[in-house]
């Protein structure tokens, strides 16, 4: 019967599973490990064992009059945590950088070059107009309403003998507004008693 | 990176809005919080109370904390306030002025005369105390000299790790491993000690 080969016991090394608590003691740790540290901590019961021994034997290290019971610090924090369940989250507005990401470096540059490129369009199409183009001398830009009744699609077309702009639209809609003003004509709808009732032509939410 | 600077990652941890960064900190500071206020504030009922207000104001006012000092000096200075203005709530409130009587107001933290018991404290609490207190030197006196020397630099010297390395003349990598190696070595003997009911609330 031959034995296993003897291996000598492999010098201590830190696991990284362990060493990090250390390492945020000491203010050491990676600051992009600290969102998953700060997780682990607060879900694993060992971790805070251990932050708490590794803050409790810096403190008896300098004043033996600090060794405290982890029952009643457990307490402490228990208690703070009902009273902190209560409280807003705090967030402090992120500090101003002095160095600019080169996102923010660009972004003026390119705001103002497409600036001047959206002047440049609107100017070489009111050109194309002036010659001749597309849209007449004088153009209505009204602005519709948000709000309230849409009887019909509207479009505004150019050239128009009377105002240089003509309202094209459905027909029936000229009817329903002839009828409407007829049956309104000189004389207000009135409510038994003489009382005035004015009209509210929106439509009903429904 | 200095002691001071140690918190700072913590700090901008809480100030994002993460609360488990500010329990971290409050797992840290809560003792020499609480023996803060229990210069000034006899009744240790009301020195819990006490020392809860505080870290309750220091949250609030987290966003506001620029760095200017150290963590803990901000958090001193807090401490010292409210405890300042629950002694002179109780002057003005003759039912609650017996329960506690003002001792040092100048938050000096001076050593506690270790016969004295605060109100409310009990003596197994104090023995429980002594114990660990006794189990943190054994610890210390057990551990070989590198490792001493590396915890004793960096907790009661206060010193960075780079400067450590000057001092014992080993990279830094070699001071972090030590570090590691002493807490965890004096922490193998609290567990005994720790490993209480009172664990189970964390």
């Amino acid at each position: 019967m031959t034995l296993p080969p003897h291996h000598p016991p492999a010098a201590p090394t830190i696991s990284d599973a362990d060493a990090w608590l250390s390492d945020l003691a000491d203010g050491r740790l990676a600051p992009e490990e600290l969102a998953r540290r700060c997780t682990q901590w607060a879900d694993d019961p060992a971790c805070r064992r251990s932050w708490h021994a590794y803050q409790l034997i810096g403190d008896v290290l300098r004043s033996e009059d600090l060794a405290q019971t982890l029952a009643h610090d457990a307490a402490f924090l228990g208690d703070l945590r009902q009273r902190l369940a209560r409280e807003p989250v705090v967030l402090a507005p992120a500090p101003q950088t002095a160095q600019r990401s080169l996102r923010q470096v660009w972004a003026l540059p390119l705001a103002v070059a497409a600036g001047f490129m959206a002047v440049a369009g609107v100017l070489v199409v009111l050109q194309q107009v002036g010659d001749g183009g597309v849209a007449g001398e004088g153009q209505v830009l009204a602005a519709k309403p948000a709000t309230g009744p849409q009887f019909a699609s509207a479009a505004v077309v150019p050239g128009g003998a009377e105002g240089r702009a003509q309202m094209l639209r459905d027909a029936r809609v000229d009817e329903y507004l002839q009828m409407h003003r007829q049956a309104l004509a000189g004389s207000p709808v009135a409510l038994p008693g003489g009382a005035m009732r004015s009209v509210d032509l929106t439509m009903p939410l429904r | 990176m200095s002691d001071a600077d140690a918190d700072a990652l913590l700090v901008d941890r809480v100030k994002r809005g993460d609360m488990r960064a500010f329990e971290m900190l409050v797992v840290k500071y809560q003792r020499r919080i609480e023996r803060l206020i229990g210069r000034m504030v006899r009744d240790s009922d009301l020195v819990q109370d006490i020392a809860q207000e505080s870290f309750i104001r220091a949250y609030r006012a987290m966003p506001n904390f620029r760095g200017d000092s150290a963590f803990y000096t901000w958090l001193y200075r807090i401490a010292v306030n409210t405890a300042k203005k629950a002694l002179s709530d109780l002057k003005r409130d003759p039912v609650l002025l017996h329960s506690a009587r003002p001792g040092a107001e100048d938050g000096d933290e001076t050593s506690r005369a270790e016969t004295e018991l605060s109100h409310g404290e009990t003596p197994e609490a104090l023995l429980a105390s002594k114990q660990i207190a006794a189990a943190v030197n054994e610890a210390i006196e057990a551990l070989s000299e590198d490792l001493r020397q590396a915890i004793t630099l960096r907790e009661i010297e206060g010193l960075s790790y780079e400067e450590i390395s000057e001092v014992m003349n080993c990279p830094i990598g070699t001071v972090r491993s030590r570090i590691f190696r002493a807490r965890e070595a004096i922490a193998d003997r609290l567990r005994p000690l720790l490993d209480t009911r009172g664990g189970e609330r964390w």
